[in-house]
């Protein structure tokens, strides 16, 4: 019931990836520390005023005088606080997902500050003081469920600086989201044979003492092990393979082939496997997925493109 | 590393020296271990006040555990785990109950806080843990003051205080290492702000008596208290501090000090080895009606006035025998009257009792008369008590009673007591405020027949039973004796040093007759009231030595600041209260006066506190809020302004969906713009600017609207 209620009051937060915190968005409450300090000061005025001791009631009063000041300490700790949020890097489902958090003051110096998830309850919070107009970064880690791209969970701030008697926190819907390609297939089945597109069987060489099939001059961006050292080596110009032109054995990653029917989580891991093998061994390939196509390139692009192909790829719905 | 363990051994020394070398690389310790450590001496700077007052086995004990915590956390040793803090806990709740005879009260609790608080810093593992240990030393912390309130208790309390709280903070500053002194200033900081607020409670907070009773343990045993043990009012006279003044009416006949006996707790019930009063003697007016004393006033009354200091007892200690019977119309007003709202009552043993604890100076006005014949003067069977000796205690001293009371076969109370006296003075008894350790259970059999050295407790005490082991019923009379001379205004001061105990007798016929074995071998005690000084403490003797001008002249600066703080702080009470509201305009004020102002200040604060928070939360940057209007402004206009348009885009919008016409607001859009962006610009304009700006945009707002939804477009743009 109170967890339903504490949704549906997060709900009503609005998504925002920097939050200036404010009298709206602070809470503060006392700590259970703050209820037994609260007994212990009660028991020393009741001991004051049976024993009549001034010095008692002074030692008393100082205390509660104390904390009554903590309290507006620790809302001041965090109010004025600017909390601002990097879009975190896409992540492998089953990987923790970092989520760099910036925490800039405007004025004084804060200490103690606590950003954690707001299931997680104080586990595994990260804890970082802010220097007096200045920031500083705290890093946090999830990890998401499943692949897709989803929004990050609820943050929490929190602080009980000075004394620990009051928490004072604040909750944050940020509204970047995190991208989670699926997690791929361990160990990797090796990649499936490459295909002839155009059809007729053209070899990858000419006839000895000819050249390789396509050689270019050297391009920005291509990859150590397209250079072709032999020929470098030997006129002093730097060369890279054409890929486009020796790709004529075109390797698609076929979601047909990745697997038995049924388990399409399964599939789109192995397909995912997939396509980090081909770009580690710098080869150009194409993905095919139903009712999705990715043209064969290669490169970091190549992969980042697939793989998100791969997180937010859906079924189609049967057509009737 | 205990001291015990420690032998000649080259494992110990080795140990040893490490822990040297760790001590003295300080400064790099690792941020878990300097802490523990600040916490273990904090701790121990909190329990030290209470060493003087703690069984010897409980400050061993609690000191041992302390060491220990260190030694483990300067080596870095695995913590004990449950089982051998429950076995200390154990011996120490076994051993508060053999010392104590119970667990209650406020010396046993005490005890066992002391020894939790040592054997909880075993379990500081986690900084929450950290916490219990905050809570029991701020109670210890106030516990201080039970034994006294002096400026240098305060002083004490307050740097207990005051590391207390740091280790608080040190505890919720998880990043890094910060430093203690930081720590502390943060610590410091919170305190200080919350300065007015204690001066206002302090001031303001109603001063009412007791909530309910105070226990039998309460009354402490510093001081005059309500029982006796061997020991008891050695620590008392050892206390130069002044305990009231006393000032008779007719300076000429002021009376010598052998005379002047101020009654305070009479001692009947004796178990052997304490004395309680009487339970008969301690019926108050909450538990039916007091009896009162039977009394034979002879010759004048004794008019006198006495200021009495806070002695934090629940009695005065008035001159014996002081009564408001007989007065006449002369006499000062009665003792209820002068002070309204106390319960007093007197008595059958002629001491006067208040219903709390007296923590405030008063002034009295009443009358005595130093002679006197108290009680029944024949024989009742409430005497018992007063002949009543426990089973088994001090045979020897009794054995000796019963002999010397056959060797006088004829003789009555009076001629026994002078026999006694007379053995007193002429055997080799001493004089002494340190006699020694008598806590043993035939303590009276050691004084009487064996060390013979003491002082007025033990020769009151060994009288007294005495006398009841030869037939003769007597008690223990506690109170003060003696005063210094009269001073120029005529005040004799009584200081704590001037605590007594005497004894009485019963005599058919006369009723209760005194009699004080001190005088028989110290005659000076009570003729002078020159007591005994006890041994400097090794600071004021050096100092003493080496300059005794500047000894001096510290000693008055210093009592003279002692003197401020007992007069303002800790002799401020309810009728300091009274006095400051009826300067404040308040006729006839009475306590919920007090309380109403109380409430009546600190609600408005909060109604403060809650004005500014509301006014906080709406508090906007003025560029922002007037930025906000000419957008909003220009959006009623059907201009597509949006907030995150500047003045200069905002002129060119509206040039653009305005023409000519709206030139004068866009020029003086612009004018804002280089106002507010251009070098050694203004933050904002000048009042004019708004309403001019009304005033230009006036037009804009009659034309009309434009083809486009200006709410479509203001989305949209």
């Amino acid at each position: 019931m109170l967890n339903r209620l504490q949704r549906w009051l997060e709900t009503r937060l609005k998504r925002q990836d920097s939050q200036t915190l404010t009298q709206r968005n602070v809470y503060i409450l006392p700590t259970k520390a703050g209820w037994v300090f609260l007994a212990t000061l009660m028991v020393m005025l009741v001991a004051a005023i049976n024993y009549q001791l001034n010095l008692g009631f002074g030692l008393t009063f100082l205390l509660g005088g104390s904390a009554l000041v903590s309290m507006h300490q620790t809302h001041a700790n965090l109010r004025g606080l600017t909390l601002h949020l990097k879009p975190p890097p896409p992540v492998f489902a089953g990987e923790p997902a970092t989520l760099e958090i910036v925490l800039t003051s405007p004025g004084g110096p804060r200490s103690g500050i606590g950003l954690g998830l707001a299931e997680g309850r104080r586990q595994g919070m990260a804890w970082c003081d802010v220097p007096a107009h200045g920031d500083s970064g705290a890093k946090l880690r999830f990890v998401p469920p499943r692949r897709g791209l989803h929004h990050l969970p609820t943050l929490v701030a929190d602080t009980n600086f000075p004394l620990g008697l009051f928490r004072a926190w604040t909750v944050w819907r940020p509204l970047a989201q995190v991208l989670v390609y699926p997690a791929p297939e361990h160990p990797a089945l090796p990649l499936p044979v490459a295909l002839s597109t155009s059809g007729t069987d053209r070899p990858g060489r000419v006839g000895a003492g000819g050249e390789f099939d396509g050689v270019r001059a050297w391009r920005r961006g291509d990859a150590l092990r397209q250079v072709v050292w032999k020929k470098v080596a030997r006129t002093g110009e730097l060369v890279s393979r054409d890929t486009s032109a020796s790709s004529t054995h075109q390797l698609v990653l076929d979601y047909a082939q990745a697997g038995p029917a049924g388990d399409v989580e399964a599939r789109l891991r192995r397909l995912a496997a997939w396509v980090l093998a081909a770009e580690r061994l710098g080869l150009r390939f194409g993905l095919k997925l139903p009712d999705h196509e990715l043209a064969a390139a290669d490169g970091e692009l190549q992969r980042r493109t697939a793989l998100q192909a791969l997180a937010l790829w859906r079924m189609p719905s049967p057509t009737p | 590393m205990t001291a015990a363990s420690l032998n000649n051994s080259p494992a110990a020394w080795s140990s040893l020296t490490q822990t040297g070398r760790q001590l003295a690389q300080w400064r790099h310790w690792p941020r878990e271990r300097r802490d523990t450590l600040f916490v273990l001496a904090v701790i121990g700077w909190t329990i030290l006040p209470h060493v003087d007052h703690l069984a010897w086995w409980c400050s061993a004990i609690t000191a041992l555990i302390l060491l220990w915590r260190a030694h483990l956390a300067l080596h870095d040793g695995p913590l004990p785990g449950r089982w051998p803090v429950l076995a200390v806990m154990l011996l120490a709740t076994g051993l508060t109950w053999w010392h104590e005879r119970t667990l209650l009260g406020r010396e046993a609790g005490v005890t066992m806080l002391v020894v939790l608080m040592g054997l909880k810093t075993l379990e500081l593992r986690a900084r929450r843990d950290a916490l219990v240990v905050f809570f029991l030393g701020f109670f210890l912390a106030l516990m201080q003051c039970l034994y006294s309130q002096s400026l240098l208790t305060a002083l004490g309390m307050l740097v207990s205080s005051w590391g207390l709280l740091t280790a608080q903070v040190l505890s919720n500053m998880p990043v890094a290492k910060p430093t203690l002194w930081r720590a502390g200033a943060i610590a410091a900081r919170s305190a200080l702000l919350g300065l007015p607020l204690m001066v206002v409670l302090f001031v303001l907070f109603p001063r009412f008596g007791p909530l309910w009773g105070l226990p039998q343990d309460a009354m402490g045993r510093t001081g005059l208290s309500g029982t006796l043990r061997m020991g008891g009012v050695a620590e008392l006279a050892n206390d130069e501090s002044i305990a009231f003044r006393v000032r008779f009416d007719g300076a000429k006949v002021t009376p010598p000090a052998e005379a002047l006996y101020f009654r305070g707790p009479v001692l009947t019930h004796f178990d052997g080895l304490e004395w309680f009063p009487s339970l008969a003697g301690a019926i108050g007016p909450r538990r039916g009606r007091p009896q009162p004393p039977e009394l034979r006033l002879l010759g004048a009354p004794l008019r006198y006035e006495l200021l009495l200091e806070p002695i934090r007892l629940p009695l005065l200690p008035l001159l014996e025998a002081t009564t408001e019977r007989g007065g006449g119309d002369e006499g000062p007003d009665t003792l209820a009257s002068q002070l309204p709202d106390w319960g007093l009552w007197q008595g059958n043993d002629l001491q006067w009792h208040t219903d709390r604890i007296v923590g405030e100076r008063l002034r009295i006005r009443t009358q005595a008369w130093l002679r006197f014949e108290l009680g029944p003067d024949r024989a009742s069977a409430a005497l018992g008590e007063d002949l009543a000796l426990p089973i088994g205690f001090n045979p020897r001293t009794i054995a000796w009673a019963q002999q010397t009371r056959q060797s006088l076969p004829d003789a009555d109370a009076r001629t026994l007591v002078g026999a006694v006296l007379a053995t007193i003075r002429q055997s080799p008894f001493v004089y002494t405020l340190q006699p020694g350790d008598y806590s043993g259970r035939d303590a009276i059999d050691d004084f009487w027949l064996a060390r013979r050295q003491g002082f007025c407790e033990h020769f009151a005490t060994a009288f007294v039973v005495v006398m009841r082991a030869m037939g003769v019923p007597a008690r223990v009379v506690t109170g003060y004796q003696g005063a210094a001379p009269v001073d120029d205004d005529g005040w004799r001061v009584v200081r704590q040093s001037d605590a007594h105990a005497w004894a009485e007798y019963w005599q058919p016929g006369n009723g209760w007759i005194r009699a004080d074995p001190t005088a028989a071998v110290a005659p000076d005690r009570v003729r002078n009231g020159r007591t005994l000084t006890a041994p400097r403490g090794l600071m004021a003797g050096a100092l003493n030595r080496v300059s005794p001008e500047m000894a001096l002249r510290l000693r008055l600066a210093w009592e003279l600041l002692d003197n401020r703080w007992n007069q303002w702080v800790m002799g401020y009470s309810r009728a300091s209260q009274f006095r400051l509201l009826q300067s404040l305009g308040v006729p006839q004020p009475d306590w919920t006066d007090v309380a109403r102002l109380l409430v009546g200040l600190l609600s408005s604060v909060a109604v403060a506190g809650a004005a500014w928070a509301w006014w906080d939360r709406r508090r906007q940057d003025p560029w922002q809020r007037l930025h906000g209007r000419v957008v909003a402004r220009l959006q009623r206009a059907g201009i597509p302004a949006l907030l995150h348009h500047g003045p200069r885009s905002l002129a060119t919008l509206l040039r653009l969906h305005r023409g000519a016409g709206a030139d004068g607001a866009a020029l003086a859009l612009e004018a804002l713009d280089s106002l507010r962006y251009a070098a050694g610009g203004q933050p904002l304009p000048g009042r004019r600017w708004w309403p001019e700006f009304l005033r230009l945009t006036q037009g804009l707002l009659n034309l009309p609207a434009p083809a486009a939804d200006p709410g479509l477009a203001a989305r949209s743009g």
